[in-house]
Formats: structure tokens, sequence, C-alpha cells
């Protein structure tokens, strides 16, 4: 295994294909394993009086996408730039808005200043009837004040904390001030809380994930986002070689390398609750020893397991209707 | 003693109570185990909601006390039902999992046994009445006194003590509705519906989160803790469907601070239905404030606090929105013949929670006073639940069902200082707002007349046209009102002087059948009476088979064996002997004979499926999925959806087809999507052809039902809230025309006139069902205002209108024996069928189109039953099927012995 290596520490760069972040086969995983802890015992020792936090300085905007061709649109974050002490990382997202947004890889122990910008038609249009134009982040998990709950002012008694024209205050842009606190860790949703009403358009495609690993944790060859909706899965494939982020969009086939450790990162959103299941596989359910092979998941909760890429299967929600209008998709294991 | 100890929490100057409770310490082998006698009434609080009082309580409160045991201990519950409803005390999980009911007037024992650590739901099982008020929490704590840990600021997973408790919050989560209860040492405090919780920074809060009904996910801003018998730390915790619950304990504002820290259910359909609060972190000293009461500042109300009035859904015909004391209404001396109004001061709260209904809804104003905040009220799809909503301006609210639109409740909000009742907001001169986009409507005139209208009839069986009483009485209330301008009557002209809607009333007006038509039509008409009640079920709904050979009822088939609940629409198989049958506010399709009208199989189908229909092609059946996104698919000959094709593509707005036709060769299918505004054609391949808004992209148009020409050459579809009939390219989707169905009415002065100079004075207020003709010559078009459209084909103009009841909707054709077709049209506030002729002298031209005759649904001596009708005798009408079905694709695959009634011409209805 290896250290969580997808930042550089101490402002040391680490190049995205240098073998501390390659995909590590099992004959070597041991000396592997001993070089990257002696690395990082190297480096905490050459950055002592400093701490191994990272500050992230990230910046996204809104934009409407997915013309499903007749006229009715859905709304999606894009990464403009992501920064780690001062290293720039946004190569590793999508030049496009994607659905689901990008997922912000963090350790505990991070800071974040993320800045939203807007760029949906009407952004900065009047305010009619007190609908509001903006757009928000509304983070799970982590720690913020209340300045940084990308909610209403109806709702947080402070600020219209979005981008663009609000009921009560306009914004060009607003930015949030994330503590990945220890005890943060976990995948967490963020996702819009202002567009129209204080509920947001999450559902309208404003959503993304964090992932904050403990400091040390393990990695992951395949790292799987699957945002459980009310018609479909919407994910991504992160490959922890080089960190890019692929296969937006709907019920997405992952591949995964046989034998390989793989992590899924499961959130629901939308009105239905799910049943999840991965045909063949079973896995722990989180902070316990239980071993399960399904599990009901609802709005915004998130259920993050891993398994050993053994076989080909489908992953599907059991949801009558869902089922019905084909919400499965593939896991595709290589060789 | 410890606090938690003595089984319940009392406040301090109740503390007489104490000695009710006989805390018995039992010796030996169970050591501490203690067995807690608890004495509950169950009682109706002022507003018709039910909750449970702990004897030597002033009041009865929702949620009901928090009974606080240790593991090991027993509880003893004396239960005495001072409600009209039959109620229980049933802790899902523990004990016995069907216990008795207490019956109104009666006291009954109950025991359960603490022997597990857990928080537990218990409730009256009051089958859905309990969702009214009649639940609490049981909390079963561990015997050390050690609580949930809560995550520290630094992460740290931090024990607790129950000593170290500052403040219990126990949250239940029903409908689409928190109610909660705080505990501070021991004082037990209702905060009733949607409060704001408050607690001082760094206070150990303990919060009980707790659901009775449908599934929600609990979510609160910015705090985290740990998933109950898991290290692993969650922000969002689902409570599943039936019971649930979920306790846990955090630091207030732990790492984050003060704040206004939002918390809500995070299913989107009930966030927007308004289920959310807010968790208050402050200073020292920082208190809870109590939400709305059902003891508050409604009609009738006793407290000088901020109220609440609540509606059940139902499934019951005319009772859809029904007020928890609707049956008080009704009794009180104003001549209110609708349990579905209500009347409330500003700044109250109107509450919904579906508790009688096995079918999905929307929460959704359809008018509401000009200038009031938070309108319209909607959720984006429909869904179980219910819904809440603090009302400011004074005025005239009415909520409907989108996906059932005939659904309505009322709420005046009323402003004590002004004459009468609030029909309008009094600061904009009593006007109101339409959700289709007219705004400033003054009360007075006579659209908003007729909107009064259609509700106390919609509401009101007693309003509704009963033909086997030959005379119709419309009551409305004595209530004096107050609207824009000039009341009601001419003789009360000071405008703005209040008038009672009495002034409105229809009194012993005649009320004749017109006879049979003279000549007979072809084999039977099945009409979905929709609101009729037997004896056999709960909820309402027969098919009435009409024989068109002598227009008698043949047979009523009630299906009580499966509790058949509102049977909506009908199809038919190839060989005419399976009709499939819809349940609309539930989740099946139901197969049945034909001959016998006996139960084949009951299939769940998904929620709320509203049409059904073949297609020619291979005899597969289609459903539109009424309340979901997607038409259902059974292969011809199975009992199981082998898919649902998606009526939008992924991610985007849930469709909601309501009325869909399936072109005659079986390719494709047409829906009306009510939600979306549009008309989409689909490939039986599951591909999105086209999608057409309607309505001049005016909000809320509501495509409802679909007709095809016999070469699917064209589709019509009407909007029920546009008052149009959308006439669109059957292949391409193009809009060709949009025919206003209500050019000839001036919507202020009530004056009828040819505005649209095609020589007919005729109006379609509220089109629903509009079939083509098998030949393809005529639309018609049933309006539930009241009338009948028909719209010729050659030039989609209108050609005539013809009388029909209230309530006018399904509308189907059949062959007319020896040659033409009949209309055969349903009513929901009548209890008659209307038979159309289109061409009653058969030359082709449909100027002549008129009434033929009625037949009346009322089940005769020799009508064959499966069960007894007790009330709304032929009420409902709906869905109509003529059998044989003789549309172009469909008459062509009949058997021979069917095709032997029918004419050259009816066998090929185009081709010929």
């Amino acid at each position: 295994m290896l250290f969580q290596s997808n930042r550089p520490y101490c402002g040391m760069e680490f190049s995205e294909n240098s073998s501390a972040t390659q995909y590590t086969p099992h004959a070597t995983l041991l000396r592997q394993l001993l070089i990257s802890s002696l690395m990082a015992l190297a480096m905490f020792f050459l950055c002592v009086g400093k701490s191994l936090a990272a500050e992230h300085i990230i910046q996204m905007t809104a934009e409407e996408v997915h013309e499903d061709g007749f006229g009715s649109k859905l709304m999606a974050y894009k990464m403009l730039s992501h920064t780690v002490n001062g290293t720039n990382i946004t190569h590793r997202y999508s030049n496009h808005a994607t659905i689901p947004g990008p997922t912000l890889f963090l350790t505990e122990g991070d800071t974040v200043n993320l800045t939203i910008y807007n760029d949906i038609p009407g952004a900065n249009a009047g305010v009619l009837k007190g609908i509001s134009s903006q757009v928000s982040v509304h983070v799970h998990g982590v720690h913020y004040k209340i300045v940084s709950d990308g909610t209403l002012k109806v709702i947080n008694q402070e600020d219209d904390q979005g981008a663009g024209v609000g009921p009560a205050q306009t914004h060009a842009n607003y930015s949030y001030t994330w503590d990945v606190a220890p005890g943060t860790a976990g995948t967490w949703a963020y996702h819009d809380h202002n567009y129209e009403t204080h509920n947001g358009a999450e559902h309208k495609g404003l959503f993304g994930a964090i992932i904050v690993n403990p400091v040390g944790a393990a990695n992951y060859a395949k790292e799987f986002v699957l945002y459980l909706t009310d018609d479909a899965f919407w994910g991504m494939e992160i490959d922890s070689h080089g960190m890019k982020q692929k296969k937006h969009g709907i019920n997405p086939d992952f591949i995964a390398r046989k034998d390989s450790e793989v992590r899924f990162h499961l959130i629901a959103l939308g009105t239905d609750i799910h049943k999840f299941k991965l045909s063949g596989y079973q896995w722990a359910d989180p902070g316990t020893n239980n071993m399960i092979n399904e599990v009901a998941i609802g709005p915004l909760e998130k259920h993050v397991f891993t398994v050993k890429a053994t076989k080909n299967a489908q992953y599907s929600d059991e949801n009558f209707t869902n089922k019905l209008m084909g919400m499965v998709g593939k896991l595709k294991v290589s060789h | 003693m410890n606090k938690y100890f003595s089984g319940l929490s009392i406040p301090l100057t109740k503390m007489t109570v104490l000695i009710l409770f006989t805390v018995t310490m039992l010796a030996s082998s169970m050591a501490f185990a203690a067995v807690h006698n608890i004495t509950l009434t169950a009682e109706t609080l002022p507003n018709g909601q039910l909750a449970y009082k702990l004897s030597g309580e002033a009041r009865a409160a929702i949620p009901g006390p928090t009974l606080f045991v240790k593991q090991g201990d027993s509880v003893n519950v004396t239960l005495t039902n001072n409600t009209a409803v039959p109620v229980s005390f049933k802790v899902p999980g523990v004990g016995e999992q069907n216990p008795a009911m207490t019956a109104p007037g009666a006291t009954a024992t109950y025991a359960v046994d603490a022997t597990t650590v857990g928080s537990y739901v218990y409730h009256g099982n009051s089958n859905g009445k309990e969702l009214l008020g009649l639940f609490g929490a049981l909390i079963v704590d561990k015997t050390d006194g050690s609580v949930e840990r809560y995550v520290n600021d630094n992460g740290a997973l931090t024990a607790v003590a129950q000593a170290d408790i500052d403040k219990q919050l126990v949250l239940f989560m029903v409908g689409s509705t928190f109610w909660a209860t705080e505990i501070v040492d021991g004082i037990q405090k209702p905060l009733w519906a949607n409060p704001i919780l408050g607690a001082a920074e760094d206070e150990i809060v303990r919060f009980h989160v707790l659901s009775v009904g449908p599934a929600h996910t609990f979510h609160l801003h910015a705090h985290r803790w740990l998933k109950p018998g898991t290290d692993s730390v969650i922000d969002t915790k689902l409570l599943v469907d039936g019971a649930d619950a979920h306790s846990f304990t955090i630091k207030a504002g732990a790492g984050v601070g003060k704040g206004d820290w939002q918390f809500h259910c995070h299913l989107i359909s009930h966030m927007e239905a308004g289920m959310h609060g807010s968790f208050k972190v402050g200073g020292a000293g920082t208190s809870s404030t109590v939400g709305a009461s059902p003891y508050g500042r409604i009609l009738l109300g006793t407290d000088d606090v901020p109220g609440l009035v609540t509606f059940e859904i139902s499934d019951e015909g005319a009772s859809w929105f029904r007020s928890a004391r609707g049956d008080a209404i009704v009794g009180l001396p104003y001549d209110i013949k609708t349990k579905s109004l209500e009347v409330m001061a500003p700044g109250s709260s109107v509450n919904f929670v579906m508790s009688d209904t096995n079918g999905v809804h929307t929460i959704s104003t359809l008018l509401w006073p000009t200038g009031a905040h938070h309108m319209p009220f909607d959720q984006t799809s429909a869904y179980r639940g219910g819904g809440i909503i603090k009302l400011d301006t004074p005025g005239l609210y009415v909520f409907t069902c989108k996906v059932h639109p005939y659904m309505f409740g009322a709420v005046i909000v009323d402003d004590p200082n002004t004459v009468g009742l609030d029909l309008g907001n009094p600061e904009k001169e009593y006007k109101i707002d339409l959700v289709t986009g007219i705004s400033g409507l003054p009360t007075s005139s006579d659209l908003a007349v007729r909107l009064l209208r259609t509700f106390f009839v919609a509401t009101s069986p007693d309003n509704w046209q009963d033909y086997s009483s030959q005379i119709w009485n419309v009551k409305f209330p004595t209530l004096p009102v107050r609207i824009s301008g000039a009341p009601f009557s001419e003789e009360l002209t000071q405008g703005g002087v209040s008038a009672p809607l009495s002034i409105l009333n229809v009194n012993d007006a005649p009320l004749a059948l017109l006879g049979k038509p003279a000549v007979p039509g072809v084999g039977e008409v099945w009409i979905n009476t929709q609101f009729e009640k037997t004896d056999g079920k709960t909820k309402p709904g027969t098919i009435t088979v009409v024989d068109a050979k002598n227009w008698t009822v043949k047979r009523k088939i009630a299906l009580p064996e499966i509790n058949m609940n509102n049977p909506h629409n009908m199809w038919v198989n190839r060989d005419q002997s399976v009709v499939y049958q819809t349940q609309w506010f539930d989740t099946k399709l139901t197969m049945l004979k034909r001959n016998n009208g006996q139960l084949i199989k009951n299939i769940h189908v998904g929620d709320t499926p509203s049409h059904v229909m073949t297609l020619p092609s291979n005899d597969d059946i289609t459903i539109a999925i009424n309340g979901e996104n997607g038409v259902a698919l059974i292969p011809a000959g199975k009992f199981e959806i082998s898919k649902i094709l998606p009526t939008q593509a992924a991610g985007h707005t849930s469709a909601n087809p309501h009325g869909h036709w399936v072109s005659a060769d079986g390719k494709s299918i047409v829906t009306p999507n009510i939600n979306t505004g549009d008309i989409g054609i689909y490939g039986v391949d599951g591909k999105i052809h086209s999608r057409t808004s309607t309505g001049n992209n005016a909000p809320g148009a509501h495509p409802i039902a679909i007709g095809m020409m016999p070469d699917s050459s064209k589709v019509y579809a009407a909007n029920l809230l546009h008052h149009t009939l959308s006439v669109l390219n059957g292949d391409t989707g193009a809009l060709i025309k949009t025919i206003n169905l209500i050019a000839d009415y001036h919507p202020i002065t009530g004056a009828f006139a040819d505005n649209d100079g095609n020589g007919e004075i005729a109006v379609g207020v509220l089109p629903i069902q509009s079939p083509v003709s098998p030949d393809g010559k005529a639309v018609v078009i049933a309006s539930t205002g009241g009338q009948i459209v028909i719209i010729d084909t050659a030039t989609d103009t209108i050609v005539k209108m013809l009388p029909c009841d209230p309530g006018c909707h399904g509308a189907n054709f059949g062959a007319k024996k020896g040659g033409g077709y009949y209309a055969y049209v349903s009513n929901k506030f009548s209890n008659r069928m209307i038979v159309v002729d289109i061409d009653p002298n058969g030359d082709g031209n449909i100027a002549d189109a008129g009434i033929a005759g009625d037949v009346a649904l009322v089940a005769g001596n020799n009508t064959a039953i499966d069960d007894t009708v007790n009330s709304l005798p032929g009420f409902g009408g709906q869905g109509v099927l003529a059998i044989p079905v003789v549309y172009n694709g469909w008459v062509q695959n009949l058997p021979s012995k069917w095709k032997k009634g029918l004419t050259d011409a009816q066998k090929n209805p185009i081709g010929h």
C-alpha cells in the first residue's frame, strides 16, 4: 500500500508520473511500501516545524449543460483551477462542466478556500419575485463557519452565500473556507443550495463529492464515484495513477485491473430511496466488520467501501422503477 | 433517583403526576430493572389532529410523551381512547406487533419489555390516523448511564454520561413535517411543528430523530455524529419506511461555532414541501422557539400563538384534502358542505399529510392572494409525504395535486380586522393570482366565482348532480366573504361590502335524464365510476358495465378481494377477453375477465398508474406511470413489467405522463406530460422522438390527454389549465395549432360571444379527454367545466358545444349499430353517462353532432354485483372503454365474433 500522495508535501513537487504514484503490482508491494515509508519519514524530518496540512485554493464555476435536444437543461460545476500549496493540479479535472462535478481529494488537516463563479445565463439578471439566480457550494462533513454554509440569507440569517443575484445580496463570486479537521475523514457531498429557491438545484446536476482521507491512509488503484439519483447513476472514475478524472456521466462502466483494490464512493441524491447491489461482491459495512452485499441508501447519505476486483460484475439499483428503467452499470475486470 | 430512571420526565409544575408512576424495584435476578406504569389517553386536538396525553398533564402533545427507560425495564401502558377512531399502542420491533385496538371510549393495557438498548417509535397503529399525531418515542438506555458518544471538534469520539446532557431534542419526521419536543432538566416542552431549535455553543445535545410513515433522510448542517452501532461519522441518516428511530449526541457548534444551522429532510420532494427548520447555536441561554401549534390562531383555536390547520390527503372521493376536523366543520352552523376548507389567521401554517392514500401526490397551489409570499408552492415531482407552509398574506389559497388535478383543499387566511372572510389580498384590492400566470384577477370576476363554485361542488358530494333524486341543490357556506369591488348580489352594491357565499346557492333545480339513445350501440361500455363506495372495501371505485344493446347497467365490479382503489382507465386485449384496469391512487394494474368481471391478476406497476392501452401491433400493454417518469410495458400474455420507457432524458424533470395514446401502427407512444407541460412522442424501443411544449409556454398548461388521427397524422392534446387543444404533427411532433377553447368567454364579466368568429358560441373550460373518432372526422372534448366541445379535424375548428355535467371528464368512441360512432362521455360529479352522436344523419358532415341520450350509472335490479354499493352511487365517472375497441389498428385485430356486429366501414375505418 502507498501513502496518500495525490498532493505535494512541504511544497515539494511530485511529478504526476513519479513512481510513488504509479500502480504497484503485488510482487513489489513490500519493497514499494518500504520505500514510501522511508520517503515519508524523510519528508517529515525535512519539514520539521511545518505542518503536513495542505492549503487548497479552488475556483469553480457553474454552467448549463446537457441540452437534451428538447430544450430542457441541466446544470453542472466546472473546475477552473485547483492549487495545492501552490502546485497546480487543475489538469486532473475535465475541461468541461461535468455531472458529477469535480471530485476533490482532501486530507484531514487540510484547509480549502473555494471560490464559486456563476456562468449560468441570467446569473446577473435581476431577481424576479424573489427567485434566486445564485449558485452556491454547500459542503457536507467538513468544518466551516456559518459564512461558508453556502445557503441563502433566509436560512443562515447572514448573507446570500453564492455567486450571482440573490434575493438579499448579490455577489460576482463567493468564497468558502473549509477546515478539513480531524474527524472529518470520509466521502461527502457538495451541492448547490441557492439556485431559484433555498433548496437549490442539487437535483439539476449541481453536485459533486469530496473525499477526505485520514493522514497516511491507504491508496486505491481506482476510485469510483457513483451518485444514485432518481433515474440513473451519475459517476466518474479516478485512476490513482495520475489522478485524472474520467468517464463522467450516466451509468458508467468502470474498469479495474484484476485483484486490484478499488474503492466505491456512493452518494444518493434526489427523492428516491435506493438499494445498491454489486453482483457477486460483498464488502465491510463502514464503521463495522459486518460483511454486506447490498445497502439501502437515501438522499445525501454516503456509503464508501472497498473490494478487490476479482471478477466482472453489474452494479444496480434494486428500487422497483429505477431497475426497470435500466439503472445499472458494469464493473469490468481486466487482466 | 436519576431523573431518567423514573421513566418519564415531567414538568416541575406537574410533579404530582409522579405519583401516577409506580416504579417498582424488582429484587433478585433482575437487579435494578424497573416496571413503569404509564397512564395515557388518546385525544383530539382543536385542529382535529390526534395525540397522546400523559395522565395528569393538562394537554396532549405531538409527539406524545417521551418514555425513558433502562434496558431490562418493563413498561405497562394503560390507554384510554377519547378519540373517535380505534387506537392502539404499538412499538414496532419490540413486543406485540399486532396489539389489540382500543375502541373509542374504551380503556386497555399494553405491556412492552425493554430488552434491547435503542430508540423506538410507539404509535397508534390506527390505519393511517396515527400519522395525525399518535406517535412518541421510547428510549431504552444502557444501565451504566452512558449514551451515544459525540464527535468532538478535534475528531475525538467522546463518551457521554446521562448527567453530561444539557438538552434532548425529540424530532419526529412525519409526512413532510417535523414535530418536536425539547427536554431540559427532565421537563418535556412541546415545540410543535417545524420549530426553531436552540442551544448554546458547546452544549451537549442529544437528538432523537424518529419517523412514522414514508421514509426520510435527516440532515443537520455543519454537524457530524456517529451512525448508531458503528464508528462511522455521518451527517445524514436514512429513516426507512414504516417506523424508524435514530439517536445521536452532538456538541452544539463543535468545530463550526455559532450560527443558524438548517436541519431538513434531504429528499428533494420533502425539501420542496417545506420539511426544514433551524438549529440555532448561540450564546448562553439560547433557547428554542415553538413552531405552529394545533391550539393556535385558527378558526375556533384557543391559544394566541401561531396555529396550524391540517389536511389529510385521502383516496376518498371529494375528501381528497380532508381537514383533520372536517366532520366538525361540516357540523358547524354555517352550512359548510365541504370537509376541504379551513380558516386561520395570518402567520399560522397549513399542514398536509398523505395519511389515507396509496398513491403519490404533489401539494401545489392553484391560486393565492395577489402578492402573497413564497407562491406558488409546489414540488418538482410527486411523492409520498405531505407539506407544510406558513401563510402570512390574507386571502384564499387553493391547493391541488398536479397528478390528480381535481383534488382540492382551500384555506382562507383571514385578517381579523376586515369584515367577512378575505377571499383576496386586502392590500391588493382582494385580488388573486392563478398558477397559470394570470395575476391580479378580481375576486368579483366571473372566472373567480366559477373557480369558487368548482371548489365547492368538487369537494361536497351533497352538491353533486344525483339523477336518482331528480333535483339539484348546491349549498355554499352562509359565511360572509370579502371580495374585490361589488359583492355577488346586485342589491349589495357598496364596493367591498361582504356578502354571504350562500348567495350563490342553487335551490331545487329540476334534474332529469334525457332518455336512452334510440339507436343501440354495439357491445358494452365500461365506465370507471371511480368514487362509488361499496361495503366490502375501504377504497372507493367500481367499474360500471353498460349493455349498449338496451342501455342498462349490466354489471358493477368493485373487486373487494383486492380493495380496488380508484379505478381510472381501461383497455382490453385483442380478443376482448381480458380487461386491463389502472388504479390511479395506487400502484396497481388489474387484469380481469370481461365476460364475468372476475379478477385475474393484480400487478404492481409503479406509483399512480393512470392510463393503459395495448400496442395494436403485438398486443403488448403500455401503462402511463403518472406519478413517476415513464411508460411501463407488459408483454402480451405476461403478468410482469419487462421495462419502463423513460419519458425524459436522465436527470431531467419527471414528465409524469397521464392519458397517453398509441399510434395505429403500434410504433409510437404519445404522452401528455403533465409535469413538464409538453407532448412526448416515443418509440416503443424507448427512443425519445420529440417533445413539444403546449399552452403557448404559459406555466402549468397541464396537457392531460391525447387523441390521434386514425392514420396517426395528427395528435390532439387537451391542456387542462390552459383551456386549449394543441394540434401536433403526429410524425414530427411539430405544433400545428393551438385551439383556444375559452375564446368565447369573458373571464371578468362572464359574457359569452362568438369572439373567435367561427359561427358558434362554444367554450370548453378545463378540457380533459379528447379522443378522435375512429373515422377521423371529429374530436370530442369532455370539459370538466360542464361542456362537450366538438372539433372538426378537417379545419381544426370548434363546430359545436354540447351541455355536460359538472366534472365532465372521460370520453371514448364505440360503434353505433348499423354504422357510425357514439362518443360515450362520463362525469365525475354526476351519475349518468352522456351519449354523443357525432353524425346522426350519417352524411359525413359532423355539423349535426348532438346528444343521442343518456344512461344512469346506478345499479338496477338486474345488475350483477360483486359488492354492495353503499354511497355515491354511479358517481366519479372517468375512464370510458367501449368493447369492442373499434379504433383503426385495433378493430382489424378483432376476433370474427366481435366483428360480426360491425359494418364494413366500421371494420376498416380509413381504408373504406
